[in-house]
């Protein structure tokens, strides 16, 4: 009965693509994030934007496991908008090796966001990349994805910092151009972005506002 | 209905014995203990430290679903012989219907003598404390069992209410199902035995707590052997499936019980009904057969019923009478109730996915170490990467919303949640003072230990920063070691800060900066100890 279905919460569990902020979701094939794919952020921002691209479907209730990333700011996730009470970090360890250990990850956590070795067999990626698709869940690659290859590959330019001159004001926010490419686009998308904007939200760039005048003191 | 009940099944199904001090655990807290360790002290439901507290020699097993119903199938298949209509409600607890067996046996009493020698039969001497309750209603029989001692626990036809009346609302939370919120609920307004919730008119609990206060009433009542708007469920009801190539492994079984288990909870939520008594069944090629009845008070989701299914193939796989591969897997629904929404709660309570994740996180901190697996906890600071650090997740209870709120307090959900970020003002402002910290945004990128770098300025010699916080000239190039050197596009501070003066071991002393280079990106730099460091990315 279709009442039923309007009624029904909609669970995570059940879609099939996980939401993305407004900003970002033109650069996405399907509008999210859609299971059992690999996306990847490159460039300059490139550990901003995996976080921003987690964030939404962190906050509806699916988990984010950050694996092998030890330079994570946690400071920077929370203000981007990943709800700090479903994150997790793992470690690499000895006894294990990452693709071991991506795949123990995707048992548990809807959203796994790593680095991708450099060097990793063929039959290993495959198995990965198997464990992705069979758990449904997404990889967020931060960074080259090398071998492992991604679906989606976002790419963030020419960044402009706003907010510091010479001696005087702060970082206040940044506007980057966007590029989402990949297997999936056929012709890759692009989209100017503040990541973050002035007020801590990602959003799309409005070219008709002006920029906030940097105070400089005088005395 | 007789119901049997092993306590702290897990323990058995681990194969301590009883003299032997173990607690199972599951997301950091206790799940069942073992009789040496519950006369430590140890309770149902105590965080790990604090069961570590009571009993400090206790082994610590981790829960293990699979591993109990394997264990408790000779149980059941025991039970099963000469009480055909039984349903298991969880491993270690199964409820049978007992008038025919009571009257084979000769009368109650025998036919509960005739159980406990079935479960020890099969769990020897392990299963200490077994309680046989037999009662008119099943809520009854539960609790009955539970406070049955060496000698079963029987309820006189038609005496289940005067039985019931005496004791405390929390046996609806811990047999019956029932929200403990809702029962403590009930403990504030007063309510504090069944019989004062049963003495009250049962529309006026409808309407004051709703279809969920209204089914705990006629639990309390003793009402409950029928279900509430409960009908047998139309044949077409059944969902199965058929395999043309025999099945021997247990995960593709599993993965076909999970989508039969979606279509038909879909169908029946479609008609705003649950299931809560579920028949599996399972054939072999060679005709082999094993047919199970699983009981839920408060219905069961579509994950409840895979759990089932997979326990009950797992045990009947593991059992070795097997000769052939499956070729049938059916799901019947014996009894439906009309669906309140119990399950679906408005709020709070761990969702499948957080209970997901800490089942996870427990595998993995099996795999890496209890310092491999790491969340997130507030400290404080100013610095970069001094805000927040790492805990093992080991130490925490990831489902348990009191328990995280702690780890991160200041909470950052306060304020107007947008989707593109909770925005700057979130964090910081709620998290006091600490005058000196750099405001919003964050650096993204903070590596563990800080690297030195060169600041030029315009001449090529290093900057520097002076007592009084002045630099002594505008920084132009910055050269990180093993890369070229980037001019500086823009910069501002320095900022200087004095930290902990009064502690000799943690007193810093420094400047930051924030720089801009010419490929764009933003760096955290600080002055200290007469050199350059960055601390962190804006990446």
């Amino acid at each position: 009965m279709d009442l039923a279905a309007a009624v029904a919460p909609t669970t995570l569990a059940r879609q099939r693509t996980l939401p993305v902020v407004d900003a970002l979701q033109p650069l996405l094939p399907e509008g999210g994030l859609a299971r059992g794919r690999t996306v990847a952020c490159r460039g300059v921002a490139a550990t901003s934007l995996t976080l921003a691209l987690s964030a939404a479907a962190a906050d509806a209730g699916a988990w984010l496991a950050v694996v092998d990333v030890p330079w994570l700011g946690v400071e920077a996730a929370a203000e981007l908008g990943v709800p700090l009470e479903r994150l997790v970090r793992v470690e690499a360890a000895d006894t294990l090796s990452w693709a071991d250990l991506v795949a123990a990850v995707l048992d548990g956590f809807e959203l796994v966001v790593t680095r991708v070795p450099r060097r990793v067999g063929a039959g290993v990626l495959r198995r990965v990349q198997s464990r992705i698709q069979s758990r449904e869940g997404v990889l967020l690659a931060v960074g080259d994805p090398g071998p492992l290859g991604a679906d989606v590959v976002i790419e963030a330019s020419t960044p402009v910092w706003e907010g510091v001159e010479q001696g005087a004001g702060h970082l206040r926010g940044r506007r980057v151009t966007v590029v989402s490419s990949g297997r999936r686009i056929p012709r890759p998308r692009r989209a100017e972005l503040w990541l973050p904007g002035p007020d801590g939200v990602v959003a799309a760039v409005d070219p008709a506002a002006v920029p906030e005048p940097v105070l400089r003191s005088v005395g | 209905m007789v119901t049997v009940w092993c306590p702290d099944w897990p323990v058995v199904a681990a194969g301590v014995a009883g003299g032997v001090p173990a607690v199972v655990l599951h997301a950091n807290r206790v799940v069942a203990r073992s009789p040496a360790a519950a006369a430590e002290g140890v309770t149902i439901g105590q965080r790990r430290r604090e069961a570590q507290q009571c009993c400090p020699d206790a082994a610590l097993l981790d829960h293990d679903p699979d591993r109990d119903a394997r264990a408790f199938e000779p149980v059941v298949r025991a039970i099963g012989r000469f009480a055909p209509r039984l349903d298991v409600v969880e491993p270690g607890w199964l409820c049978v219907a007992a008038r025919g067996p009571s009257r084979y046996f000769g009368g109650d009493e025998a036919l509960a003598r005739q159980l406990v020698d079935a479960v020890h039969g099969e769990a020897g001497a392990l299963a200490t404390g077994v309680g046989v309750g037999i009662a008119d209603g099943r809520f009854a029989a539960a609790v009955a069992a539970r406070r049955a001692g060496r000698v079963a626990m029987v309820v006189a036809p038609g005496g289940t209410p005067a039985f019931l009346a005496a004791l405390p609302v929390a046996w609806l939370h811990v047999v019956g199902e029932v929200d403990p919120e809702l029962v403590g609920l009930f403990a504030r307004l007063g309510l504090a035995r069944l019989g004062d919730l049963a003495a009250l008119p049962e529309g006026d609990v409808l309407a004051r707590f709703g279809p969920a206060g209204r089914h705990a009433h006629r639990l309390a009542a003793g009402l409950d052997e029928r279900p509430a708007g409960g009908a047998e469920p139309p044949p077409e009801r059944r969902v199965q499936q058929t395999f043309d190539d025999p099945v021997v492994a247990l995960d593709p079984l599993v993965f076909t019980g999970k989508h039969l288990a979606d279509r038909l909870v879909a169908g029946l939520s479609g008609e705003g009904r649950v299931c809560t008594r579920l028949v599996v069944t399972a054939e072999t090629e060679h005709g082999e057969r094993t047919e199970r009845a699983w009981y839920r008070a408060a219905g069961m989701s579509a994950p409840a019923m895979v759990e089932r299914v997979r326990w009950q193939l797992d045990a009947w796989m593991a059992s070795g009478e097997l000769s052939a591969g499956i070729v049938l897997l059916r799901l019947a629904p014996d009894e439906v109730r009309g669906d309140d929404g119990d399950q679906v709660r408005l709020w709070g309570g761990p969702s499948a996915a957080d209970e997901r994740a800490a089942r996870a996180v427990a595998r993995l901190a099996g795999m890496v170490g209890d310092q491999g697996v790491l969340v997130p906890a507030w400290r404080g600071g100013r610095m970069p990467g001094d805000r927040y650090g790492w805990v093992p997740a080991s130490t925490t209870d990831l489902t348990d919303a009191d328990d995280t709120a702690e780890r991160l307090r200041p909470r950052p959900l306060d304020g107007p949640v947008t989707p593109g970020g909770r925005g700057a003002g979130a964090t910081i402002g709620r998290a006091g003072p600490w005058p000196g910290a750099l405001p919003a945004p964050a650096p993204a990128v903070v590596p563990a230990a800080a690297r030195t770098v060169d600041l030029l300025d315009a001449d090529g010699r290093a900057g520097a920063v002076s007592g009084r916080g002045e630099l002594s000239a505008p920084p132009a190039a910055l050269v990180v070691a093993g890369r070229s050197a980037q001019a500086v596009v823009g910069w501002a501070g320095p900022w200087p800060l004095d930290e902990r003066w009064w502690d000799p071991r943690r007193h810093r002393r420094l400047a930051r900066l924030q720089v801009v280079t010419a490929d764009g990106a933003a760096h955290l730099v600080l002055a200290e100890h007469h050199t350059w460091w960055i601390a962190a990315t804006y990446g």
